[in-house]
């Protein structure tokens, strides 16, 4: 998979595709979703779709794929590197979603919640396919959330297409698996050669499986905390596990959004000239001063 | 001991050491929409500077997983900014003075012909360690724009000059 | 760290000293309380400190974080604002005095600086009456005279009135409620409230007493309690005259309800529509143009 449009930025998000087969252009295709990388505190999510035609569907379980869980990291790759020999009938698209776009989504002013942002990626990969000239007739789908709306929503966004949301459709369906291939071994990839975009001193690399029940992945975190920047974008802020370690480990940050009652901190401007006693201030300054936020100076 | 202080503070000169004005190097700042509770040393160039893309809409960042838009925001002409730190010890009037040995020209138009010295031993100072002529505004999620209070701040000075103009003579 | 602006000229004015620029609390002659002011002795000026001060706000000045997110302006003050502090207070006697008596201030002794700048004694005619006593080598006396301070401050308006014009300065006690009024009556509120702005800005130079006198002399009608303060928040400071570019006959009674129902927004209605805006962006640029309308849909 080529990647360098990811290692460039890796800020966003990034997709990446194979040729789209010509015989997927004619004939109806089954077409899974599934996604690599959706529990970790560090590094991309990555969604897939795979797909090939009903008419050699047969070929793709040949292949022997299953849930990419079930695999070894060789077993996965080899798996992929076969699909990628059958590429005149197999097909894949991903979507690298960078820890930096899963963080702001999940911390924005409007929350953009992990399961809504999954949604919203499969869907677009299912269209992406479609724009493509897929003759999709079938989707099955790995639950995100309750297969049931999920499954809803999805089958409103595509009414002619036959779509079916499963939890752990992944070892029930080889198109699903093969999607899971595809997503596992592109966050693999993708962790491997990530380039921070920070420049790290004491750089540890060795930071475990990512998930945040990892002993190693907690030791790295707390080893690699800054106190003003907190983590570097490798590192999903939006994780609870991140959290708690920026709320011990680093300095306090106010948000505009995120205030709950006035927090007015004090004595933090070291002064020179004390301040005066209780504030006394029954004059409010002209409108000119107060909407440009300027006041007269009393301490240096 | 609070209420002596404060007697006596109305009578503090704070210094402003004439000479640091002229050799400030300058700085790079950012004015962030987000308030940290510390003011400390903190690696920018490390973590911050780089991340920076130009995106559609301006500038883009995070900064704590929250996304920032930015623009650049120049110090209005005929302004000059400053970064002041105020010298933490107490400088001795000797230091001060031994200063002025190095035979500047700036007597030649001495206004004071103080009743009192200008520095006295309660008195502070303050240096500039560094000039700016624009700076970085960063806005949560979106671009602050042209209705930026930092922005209506920015005109007081044109104003305020007027304001202060002397007054024609009838 | 503090983050200071000042006018360039000073930064070449200091090329030429060693020392004499300070930053002392002297009176603020509007509120009575102390406030800190910057004197340069070489170019024997003074200059008030304002600071720019907003929630939810840091620097990042080079390699350090400064929290806060102030910014201090110095700008040069006209010196006879705080004299007219201590001219008022002496003028209740009725005396004529020198000024070393006059400017007498336990609580801010830095004050006596005020009598090292040589421009004062010139502008001193505009608010004071003056004697000369030619037997104690022409020492001079003043009386504060506040028919002459009146007209001195109606100078001082009127050319803050001017650059309020030319600087597009949003004036307009009446943001809200512009729609009710006719073409006519916003185009002479107008100079009304230019006048009015003006007297505002010029008060916060002198004592409130003095500001009630100004606003009697300027003829400026009673406000009437009703009009509230326009809220901070909601007012453009752009550059951009924002009544003039209105063509308010252009305003029907149709206009004139919709006009009232978007200022009854609720404030949660507000917020939705500010919410809708910037989610609907982040989630566009997620997913480009192409996904929108679906996406849209789920």
């Amino acid at each position: 998979m080529d990647f360098s449009e990811l290692e460039n930025d890796n800020t966003g998000r990034c997709r990446l595709n194979s040729p789209v087969p010509l015989v997927c252009l004619k004939e109806a295709c089954v077409l899974g979703v599934d996604e690599a990388g959706r529990g970790p505190v560090l590094g991309p999510m990555v969604y897939a779709i795979c797909y090939c035609p009903l008419s050699h569907l047969a070929d793709l379980e040949a292949l022997k794929v299953a849930d990419s869980k079930t695999l070894s990291e060789s077993e996965r790759n080899r798996l992929f590197a076969k699909m990628e020999e059958d590429r005149d009938f197999v097909g894949w698209a991903l979507d690298v979603l960078s820890p930096n776009l899963i963080s702001t989504s999940m911390l924005g002013r409007v929350k953009y919640n992990l399961n809504s942002l999954s949604h919203d990626t499969a869907t677009a990969l299912i269209q992406y396919a479609l724009d493509q000239g897929v003759k999709v007739s079938q989707v099955f789908v790995d639950t995100v959330g309750m297969p049931e709306t999920y499954q809803k929503r999805l089958q409103q966004c595509f009414p002619g297409i036959k779509v079916t949301v499963k939890a752990k459709a992944d070892s029930l369906y080889s198109v699903v698996s093969a999607a899971s291939i595809c997503a596992k071994v592109a966050r693999d990839q993708a962790v491997r050669n990530w380039r921070f975009v920070e420049r790290l001193q004491d750089f540890d690399a060795d930071y475990g499986s990512g998930y945040p029940n990892d002993p190693k992945t907690k030791a790295w975190l707390k080893k690699h905390v800054e106190p003003v920047f907190g983590f570097p974008q490798f590192v999903r802020f939006s994780w609870r596990t991140a959290m708690a370690i920026l709320e011990k480990e680093a300095e306090d940050v106010v948000w505009e959004d995120l205030t709950v009652g006035d927090q007015e901190s004090a004595g933090r401007i070291t002064s020179y000239f004390l301040n005066e006693g209780p504030r006394t201030h029954l004059r409010v300054p002209h409108r000119y001063f107060v909407e440009r936020g300027l006041e007269s100076a009393t301490t240096l | 001991m609070e209420s002596r202080d404060e007697t006596m503070m109305e009578k503090h000169r704070v210094h402003l050491r004439p000479i640091t004005l002229r050799d400030a190097a300058p700085a790079t700042l950012h004015l962030l929409p987000c308030e940290v509770l510390a003011s400390r040393p903190a690696p920018v160039g490390r973590f911050f500077t780089p991340a920076i893309r130009q995106g559609p809409d301006g500038l883009e960042v995070s900064f704590r997983g929250r996304s920032l838009r930015g623009e650049e925001v120049a110090v209005p002409p005929g302004l000059v900014g400053y970064v002041m730190v105020t010298e933490e010890k107490l400088i001795g009037k000797q230091d001060f003075l031994g200063d002025s040995e190095n035979n500047y020209q700036e007597e030649e138009r001495e206004p004071v012909a103080a009743p009192e010295p200008l520095e006295r031993d309660f008195d502070r100072f303050i240096g500039a360690t560094a000039t700016f002529s624009r700076f970085t505004l960063w806005g949560l999620e979106t671009i602050p724009g042209p209705d930026a209070k930092v922005r209506g701040a920015l005109t007081w000075p044109s104003l305020a000059a007027v304001i202060h103009a002397q007054v024609p003579e009838d | 760290k503090n983050l200071y602006l000042f006018p360039e000229y000073l930064k070449d004015a200091s090329k030429k000293m060693k020392h004499g620029l300070m930053f002392v609390k002297l009176v603020n002659p509007c509120s009575g309380e102390g406030a800190i002011y910057l004197f340069d002795m070489y170019l024997q000026q003074l200059f008030e400190v304002k600071v720019f001060k907003e929630k939810y706000h840091s620097w990042f000045i080079n390699q350090s974080v400064q929290s806060g997110g102030a910014l201090h302006f110095a700008t040069p003050v006209d010196p006879l604002f705080l004299l007219l502090h201590y001219l008022m207070k002496a003028g209740k006697e009725g005396k004529f005095q020198p000024l070393d008596q006059v400017v007498v201030d336990d609580i801010f002794p830095n004050s006596i600086l005020l009598l090292k700048l040589p421009e004062l004694e010139k502008s001193l005619c505009h608010v004071t009456e003056e004697k000369v006593n030619p037997e104690i080598t022409n020492k001079k006396y003043y009386k504060y005279s506040k028919e002459k301070t009146l007209k001195w401050l109606e100078k001082k308006v009127n050319q803050t009135m001017a650059a309020l014009k030319t600087n597009n300065v949003n004036v307009s006690a009446r943001v809200l409620s512009t729609a009710f009024f006719s073409s006519d009556q916003v185009a002479s509120d107008k100079e009304e409230d230019y006048i009015r702005y003006a007297h505002g800005l010029i008060s916060e130079y002198i004592p409130k007493e003095l500001s009630d006198d100004l606003s009697k002399h300027l003829q400026l009608p009673e406000l009437p309690a009703s009009w509230p303060n326009p809220p901070s928040k909601k007012i453009k400071l752009s550059d951009e005259p924002v009544e003039a570019k209105e063509d308010y006959t252009k305003f029907n009674t149709k206009d004139l309800k919709t006009e009232k129902k978007n200022n009854k927004m609720t404030a949660a209605q507000k917020a939705l529509a500010k919410v809708d805006k910037s989610g609907m962006k982040s989630i566009d640029t997620f997913f480009g143009a192409k996904i929108k309308k679906k996406t849209g849909k789920i």
